[in-house]
């Protein structure tokens, strides 16, 4: 019975339906389902299938963003039960989009896709100063910190503050992405990884916590 | 044979004497490289024009492009106050919101507490909807106003006396030696800018009758605009339909929310005019060329190349070829903006090779050039036609 909740959980995020999502969740919640195995079981399933058919171009971003909109709403319900269980995420990621810029929709899909995965994501939104980034991570410590720009004038706002992260005590491990951004930018700028799209970014993003982990270890 | 005439022959699909040689400037282009005062640029249509003319002449190109509509020649009127900072100026208006003018990028406008107005899907009436344009002084407003109007205006007199200021002022200075082109918005391109993009794309699963109501409205508005830039004697017409590539949506959801509606637009137009009026889409559209030629377009342009885009120029020639013209397709951003004159130079080459046999072609950037893209690397372009363009 629980197994078939999960599977149409799951279904719900695939086929956006967010008031079902909602239900659901609350429905598991009612008969002391753990929150963690909602969220692994039921939800991340749906944004797992979600995940592969956009990176395979089976769906596009209309329907990534309706399934994001009923996972979202799950959550909603969902994350007070997590907090007091005390489960941890797959691992923080802090997201914003440079200053200067307001394009976000590329960040909002790369959030979507990495909530599915079981990513904390704090998103700062867009136009985000330095300070504002220095400031935030310094206050939340995510393990990640990803930064997007759309503009060829404002990606190099990106700079400073990988720079400034490099000199710091932060263990924060960043990412870029964007549509002027390449490998090289990347790598000459001292980004840690370069998602080239959505999809791409959530795996990297989990290779980079593999090399946090190993760092903490060793 | 003149700049004009060369561009006209080719979106004719007729061999002129040379490939002819035009690209769209970003607006940051122009604050860093026009003598033009970047508020004037921005707020006046003499500004614009000014800067739009005096840009083709410094790069040779072969036609001007006209994206802004004209303003409001009363706009000082509603100034408060203007602020300058380290990288930007920041225009205070009466109202109480304000335009940030950065030193190289858009202006945009913004509410007083730092926000941008959109509707939300739920509230929009598509019986209210007539055009959106997405460049006004005060951005998207709904029910729609321009500028400081404080109420819309009727469907009959919806644009006003002074939209199309830069165009003739444009036409006036350059017309006789330059092709002068005009743009409207796609009615897919305006729903999306009205609502600001996510809840567009989430809109057409949630109530597709409702998206292609407010689309079959924005077609409207879009026909009276190019009807209003044609009778100017515009050299062409460009339908900017930015959002309907393959990174947004899918082929299937193409079909059904922006062909239809293209179609309708070009269809509508060609019954009075025979200029020619192409498409401008960005990024994946490698898998929708057959669609695109299907709304009747005379033209493709941007033609983003990998990794932007999705299309090679010897894939878009073999399908498109003798159909429509083309133009675009050399990367503005790891080409022309990253690259040396060198590997500039080759590629241009290669494009000349690839699309220049039988005419139809126009040499351009794929989207707008960057705002720090060195004018020597435009020049290079126009050296490159010069040296291998000729038919």
């Amino acid at each position: 019975m629980t197994e078939q909740l999960f599977e149409q959980l799951a279904q719900s995020v695939i086929d956006g339906d967010d008031n079902e999502s909602k239900d659901l969740t609350n429905k598991l919640l009612g008969e002391n389902i753990p929150a963690k195995q909602i969220l692994n079981d039921g939800l991340m399933k749906g944004m797992d299938v979600v995940g592969r058919r956009f990176r395979d171009n089976e769906i596009f971003v209309p329907e990534v963003l309706v399934s994001a909109r009923a996972m979202k709403k799950a959550m909603d319900v969902l994350k007070p039960e997590l907090i007091n269980s005390g489960d941890k995420m797959s691992g923080v990621v802090m997201l914003g989009t440079v200053e200067g810029d307001i394009h976000d929709i590329g960040k909002n899909l790369v959030s979507i896709l990495l909530q599915g995965a079981g990513f904390d994501i704090i998103d700062l939104g867009v136009s985000v100063s330095k300070q504002t980034f220095i400031d935030k991570i310094e206050e939340h410590h995510p393990d990640i910190l990803g930064l997007t720009a759309m503009l060829t004038t404002t990606m190099h706002n990106m700079e400073p503050i990988i720079t400034e992260i490099q000199k710091s005590e932060f263990s924060v491990k960043t990412i870029i992405g964007g549509a002027p951004i390449n490998t090289a930018f990347a790598n000459e700028i001292g980004a840690d990884a370069f998602g080239k799209n959505a999809s791409d970014a959530v795996n990297k993003v989990k290779a980079l916590m593999g090399d946090l982990e190993q760092e903490t270890v060793s | 044979m003149t700049s004009k005439e060369r561009v006209q022959k080719a979106a004719r699909m007729q061999i002129p004497d040379r490939v002819p040689f035009m690209c769209q400037l970003s607006i940051g282009h122009y604050f860093l490289n026009s003598q033009v005062d970047n508020t004037d640029l921005w707020f006046t249509s003499r500004g614009y024009a000014d800067a739009l003319v005096e840009m083709a002449k410094k790069y040779h190109f072969d036609g001007i492009l006209v994206n802004l509509p004209g303003r409001d020649p009363e706009y000082s009127d509603y100034v408060h106050k203007i602020e300058t900072y380290e990288d930007k100026h920041r225009v205070f208006w009466k109202n109480g919101n304000y335009t940030d003018l950065p030193h190289d990028d858009n202006p945009h406008y913004y509410q007083e507490d730092g926000s941008r107005f959109f509707p939300t899907f739920q509230e929009i009436d598509p019986e209210e909807l007539f055009y959106i344009e997405p460049w006004d002084l005060t951005d998207i407003t709904y029910p729609y106003t321009w500028g400081f109007e404080d109420s819309p205006r009727s469907q009959g007199d919806f644009f006003p006396e002074y939209h199309l200021d830069t165009l003739q002022l444009v036409l006036k200075k350059a017309g006789d030696t330059l092709a002068v082109h005009s743009e409207v918005f796609s009615p897919w391109s305006q729903f999306m800018e009205l609502l600001n993009y996510e809840n567009a794309l989430m809109g057409i699963l949630d109530d597709p009758e409702k998206c292609k109501a407010c689309l079959d409205r924005l077609t409207d508005g879009a026909i009276t605009l190019a009807r209003k830039q044609a009778k100017l004697e515009v050299d062409a017409v460009l339908i900017s339909s930015a959002f309907a590539g393959g990174g947004l949506i899918s082929k299937s959801h193409y079909e059904e929310f922006a062909l239809p509606y293209e179609r309708r637009l070009i269809q509508e137009f060609k019954q009075d005019f025979e200029i020619p009026i192409y498409t401008h889409t960005c990024g994946a559209i490698g898998d929708r060329l057959d669609l695109m030629l299907a709304t009747g377009t005379d033209g493709i342009d941007t033609l983003d190349p990998p990794p932007i885009g999705t299309v090679e120029l010897q894939d878009a020639v073999q399908q498109l070829k003798g159909k429509v013209f083309i133009k675009g397709n050399i990367d503005p951003v790891n080409t022309l903006l990253q690259e040396s004159v060198d590997v500039i130079r080759e590629d241009a080459e290669r494009r000349l090779q690839i699309a220049k046999p039988g005419g139809g072609y126009i040499l351009s950037t794929a989207c707008s050039v960057a705002p720090h893209t060195p004018p020597d690397n435009i020049h290079t372009l126009y050296e490159t036609v010069e040296e291998h363009g000729y038919y």
